[in-house]
């Protein structure tokens, strides 16, 4: 599969608006536009296999389920992996003549995304230090009231940083990255060591994007049986993610409907003691 | 004389914060110029001398950095602050004012990392990985319009909450009936993130032990060979991959781990597991 320059223009304009403190604004860019399985449809259209893409997608949103940038600390800026990881695991996955959907080509997608994200730390760290330039500017401006600046500080001056720290490496990685990813198989077994070691990873690396999220929602380990609940009711009882979302919702308006109750009571019995 | 800030200047100040409270990110000051932004028209039509306009601006310059979300409230609140200090209330200061900002962004972005990021973010993924699994579009479409719309709906309301009601806002996300609301959500979040788990991981073993041979109930000879993976299939489905989210939680819990570390060892595990035989994606030309 190979890439023209007008795509890799797309993808890497793309890469440039959405990093966490990209130009699109946090709800719709880095919550929206970067999560690999909204950016694997505008892969899809950009590169014209909408469905090859977001199986890949979805296969690396798993990875990245619950990220969380507590303090400005980012384990994977995904605009890396969104916008240079997606189109180089479809290459891949493609050029390996492996279907998307079956845990081979899932895995080989997991292994590219997830390599790829470390490129998306260095990004996200080099554009704030790149920023502090133009801070350097937009502090000078206050004391002389000059709106314009400080708006451009925040809004336009940051362009520059992306355009240099993601816009180029984008551009140049999916532009000539994409042939070499799509030949893996002429320098790579697939029976060979380092190509099983590829996929089993794949299938091993999105149980990190779910640790992730139990760390932060389970304080206690008895909280785990909320987990294995939910693992159950897909593992043994095959209710699929919508049902699934249904059975818990129920769960969780009970458990309000009590803590309610509970808290009712409490204010009762302290209005008679008063 | 009262001033009273017009609705298309409140709505300004919602809108620059609502596209740029991070655009400018440094390490050293996270939110405080999206945040400056965003006061810059409320502080144009409140004030007309350039002292007063100064003064203000200034107010708004020391660090900044919350969940930008649930943080849009407490734009809301300096809004209505400011609005009062143009009124001559005495009392709201530089001092007041950033005592509340700095009170409020670390609650604040404690419970928005957690409820947002954390919850609300992946359920929604999930469902729409759900309507995604054969490549169909659907699950992206529902989850930028549903994400989106949302957001921006809660964004306005906890921001308008934060005007009207000034520091009194804050029990809308941390009171009584606020904490349950989170507390469940919370739960459904861990349901649906179980039923994620068990949908898309597939970790699975290839080691097998040949136990000779048997004879079957046709009196044919045939090879006994027991697989790991059916056996513990047949202790609880897809266990292999329950164990390995447990590996990982308890990796970065209990070791204190970084997940880039936690992927390390996954990457020597894979390696191991594939040198002993125990993972064969049985793949060949």
């Amino acid at each position: 599969m190979e890439i023209n320059i007008f795509q890799a223009l797309l993808l890497a304009v793309m890469a440039s608006l959405t990093s966490v403190i990209g130009a699109l604004g946090t709800t719709y860019s880095w919550y929206t536009l970067s999560r690999p399985l909204v950016a694997s449809l505008v892969v899809g259209l950009i590169l014209g296999d909408v469905k090859t893409s977001i199986m890949v997608g979805a296969a690396i949103q798993v990875v990245y389920i619950a990220l969380v940038t507590p303090g400005g600390t980012v384990s994977a800026d995904l605009r890396a992996v969104s916008y240079i990881g997606i189109p180089l695991a479809v290459a891949a996955v493609k050029g390996a003549g492996l279907n998307p959907a079956s845990a081979q080509g899932a895995g080989l997608a997991v292994s590219i995304g997830a390599l790829v994200g470390t490129v998306g730390t260095v990004m996200f760290y080099s554009t704030a230090t790149m920023n502090l330039i133009w801070q350097q500017i937009g502090w000078k401006a206050i004391d002389k009231l000059n709106y314009r600046i400080i708006y451009l500080t925040n809004f336009i001056f940051p362009l520059i940083s992306h355009f240099v720290i993601a816009f180029l490496p984008t551009f140049f990685i999916t532009y000539y990255g994409t042939d070499i990813v799509a030949n893996l198989k002429e320098w790579l077994p697939m029976d060979g060591i380092p190509m099983k070691t590829m996929f089993t990873l794949g299938s091993l690396l999105p149980a990190v994007g779910i640790g992730i999220l139990l760390k932060q929602v389970v304080q206690n380990p008895v909280d785990l049986i909320i987990f294995f609940f939910g693992f159950t009711l897909a593992a043994a009882l095959k209710i699929n993610l919508v049902g699934a979302a249904f059975v818990g919702a129920m769960i969780a308006f009970l458990n309000y409907k009590i803590i309610m109750v509970g808290a009712g009571k409490k204010s009762a019995s302290h209005e008679e003691d008063l | 004389m009262s001033v009273k800030l017009t609705k298309k200047t409140k709505d300004q100040a919602f809108w620059w914060w609502y596209n740029g409270n991070l655009t400018g990110f440094t390490h050293q000051h996270m939110q405080t110029f999206g945040f400056m932004c965003a006061m810059i028209p409320v502080i144009k039509e409140l004030y007309k001398d350039d002292t007063h306009r100064l003064r203000s601006l200034k107010t708004y310059t020391p660090f900044f950095n919350t969940e930008p979300q649930i943080g849009s409230m407490v734009v809301g609140i300096s809004v209505g602050l400011e609005e009062a200090r143009a009124n001559g209330h005495e009392e709201i200061d530089d001092e007041m004012i950033n005592g509340i900002r700095a009170g409020l962004m670390g609650p604040l972005a404690g419970i928005g990392d957690s409820l947002i990021p954390g919850t609300y973010i992946p359920i929604l993924l999930s469902i729409a990985l759900g309507l995604s699994t054969d490549g169909s579009p659907l699950g992206a479409i529902f989850y930028a319009i549903v994400y989106i719309g949302t957001m921006t709906f809660f964004m306005k309301y906890i921001f308008d909450k934060g005007y009207e009601l000034g520091g009194r806002a804050v029990d809308v996300v941390i009171g009584e009936q606020a904490t349950a609301f989170r507390e469940s959500m919370v739960m459904v979040g861990t349901i649906v993130i179980g039923s994620l788990a068990a949908s898309w991981i597939g970790v699975s073993t290839a080691l097998k032990f040949d136990l000779g041979t048997y004879y079957n109930a046709a009196g044919e000879q045939v090879a006994n060979v027991l697989r790991l993976q059916d056996t513990l299939n047949g202790i609880f489905p897809n266990l292999l991959s329950l164990l390995t989210v447990l590996f990982t939680w308890y990796l970065m819990t209990k070791k204190k781990m970084s997940p880039i570390t936690v992927m390390l060892i996954l990457v020597v595990v894979a390696l191991v597991g594939v040198l002993i035989g125990f993972f064969d994606p049985g793949l060949s030309y």
